[in-house]
Parts: C-alpha cells; structure tokens; sequence
C-alpha cells in the first residue's frame, strides 16, 4: 500500500469532515481517518492553526469538529495544488 | 579601500531598454509570486514557499537593477556628483547581486528541499554565500575572479539539477522543466558578467534580454496555467 503525503492526509481530514455534513466529533473522525491517534492529534492541531477546521462546542460539553471556508477552500484547489507541485517538481 | 562599482552599472548604454527589460522581468516575477499565493496559503507546503521566494528573490534584484537606472534618469545623470555616485553604485551592485544570488539558491532548493533535508542550516549557508558574492562582486576588483566564480556556481547547479533530474518522477515533464531552469540560472550568470563587465557581452547583450524575458514568461505562463488564477 502506497503511503500518504502530508497533503493528502490532510484532503482525506477535510473530506470526511464535509461527507458528514461538515459536522463531526473528533473520534469517528479519527477512526474514518484511518491514522494513528498521535499524528490525528498533530494534524488536527495544524489544521485548525491554518483555519481549515474548527473545534466547536455544542450541548453538554460535545467537541465537533467543522470546516472553515477556507478548509472548503482547499478541498476546491486540492487538485490544482497537487498538479502544481508535480509541474514544477516541487 | 572600497572600489568603484563597473562604470557600466552606474552609467547604462541603453537606458530605455534596460528600464523596459528590467520592468517586465519584475512584473512576470511579481505575477508569478501572486499567482501563487493562494495555492500557498491554502497548503502551506515549503515548497511552494521556496518557489514564490526565488521570484520574490528577482523581483527584487531586478528592482535593484532598475532603481538604480531610475534614480539617474529622475535626477538627471548631469547631476550624478550630488549625490554620491558610489554609494548609491554599491548598495545597487550589492542589493542585485545579493538577490539575484538568493532567487537561484531558492528556485534550486524548492526542487530539492525534500532531498536536502529541509532546516534552517541551508537558509542561513543561502544567505551567507549570496552575502559573500555580493562582496566579492563590489570589494574584489579583479574579473577573472569574478569570471571563475560564475562558473563554479553553474558547474554546481548543472550538478544539481542532474541530481534532481534523475529523481524526476515524470522524466518528460520534469526534462523540460529542468532545461528552462538551467537556462534561467545561464541568463542570470550572462546578466551578471553583463553588469560587472560591460563591454564583454555588449554585442549579445539585446540578446540575453529578449532570451531572459522569454524565459520568465515562459514560466509566468505554466504557473499561470497551472494555478489556475
């Protein structure tokens, strides 16, 4: 099995989080995301310092997690990016 | 003692053309690291970043380039005593050898910042060895000097950009990619002896510009294209 870039790690994150109505709790996100729970913490982390997810609290203490518009953004250009970064071998 | 900087520099043949060369590479530069902004912010990957610096990194030296025919032409080259020749020379020759130096250590490093193992160390070597050809440009008075430095620089990008070459993942792609970079850092080598010594490329000189500019667009267009902006 092919091992996954940072980047597409971070599109799978984002896309799972919009496939469930851009509206998820942290553990179903990590076990869709298929990755071990130290690198979801790390990545999530990034994430949301980069404004492409939220964390938002809802009820009795209930973490979700949401895209921004600028995770939506990224999911939008994610093709673009990946053929930019072949282009020019980057 | 601190030498006049080449008298070609201070005082350009062609003032009209140099401003226009000088203007269109700033401009495809600037609109490539525009171009490149959101794809940038959006990912955040080094190296994007590396590439937008190097075309931030020529903008700027050939602002240096420009500035410094401007400032003649604005305040009339009869006039250029008053205001310290010299002085405004060196910071030109220094600002554009310094840049231009970190715009190719830049573009060569965003291909091979994966392979180099990314850290702080290689931006600080960049700078310190742009800083050094700056001052062997301005301090160092003896062009064969200058001539064999050139030339070591391009016999390791040429050994570079094998390397990186090699490692392509797409051959066809990454070859044509890799020519038109070659031939950059070839231009930007003939730009440099251009300035630091005037009459040695003189009859070629329209020539290196058209092929300079060509060049840029070149590459304005593939990003353009690419990016989708």
């Amino acid at each position: 099995m092919v091992k996954r870039g940072k980047l597409e790690i971070m599109r799978d994150v984002i896309q799972i989080i919009k496939r469930n109505k851009n509206h998820i709790k942290p553990t179903p996100l990590l076990r869709k995301a298929n990755i071990s729970s130290a690198r979801f913490k790390a990545y999530c982390s990034e994430l949301v310092d980069r404004a492409l997810i939220k964390e938002i609290i809802e009820g009795k203490n209930r973490k979700y997690i949401i895209l921004t518009e600028k995770g939506f953004r990224f999911l939008e250009k994610y093709k673009t990016i990946i053929n930019f970064i072949d282009e020019f071998e980057l | 003692m601190v030498n006049m900087p080449p008298i070609g520099f201070l005082l350009p043949r062609d003032l009209g053309i140099d401003l226009i060369y000088s203007f269109v590479i700033i401009v495809c530069s600037l609109m490539i690291y525009r171009a490149t902004k959101e794809l940038y912010e959006l990912s955040s990957y080094k190296g994007i970043k590396y590439f937008r610096q190097a075309f931030l990194f020529f903008a700027i030296a050939y602002f240096f380039r420009y500035f410094i025919r401007f400032l003649l032409v604005f305040f009339n080259v009869r006039e250029i005593s008053e205001f310290s020749p010299i002085f405004v020379g060196i910071l030109s020759l220094s600002g554009f050898l310094y840049s231009s130096s970190m715009a190719v250590f830049y573009l060569l490093y965003s291909v091979m910042w994966k392979k180099w193992n990314h850290s702080r160390t290689k931006i600080i070597l960049f700078n310190t060895l742009a800083i050094a050809i700056a001052l062997i440009g301005i301090f160092i008075n003896n062009m064969g000097i200058y001539l064999v430095l050139n030339l070591i620089l391009l016999l390791f990008i040429l050994f570079v950009l094998i390397i990186a070459y090699k490692d392509s993942k797409n051959k066809q792609k990454g070859k044509s990619l890799y020519i038109i970079y070659l031939l950059l850092f070839v231009f930007w080598i003939l730009n440099v002896i251009d300035i630091m010594i005037p009459r040695f490329l003189e009859v070629y000189q329209l020539v290196i510009y058209l092929f300079s500019i060509l060049l840029f667009m070149t590459v304005l267009y593939k990003v353009l294209k690419k990016s989708g902006s």
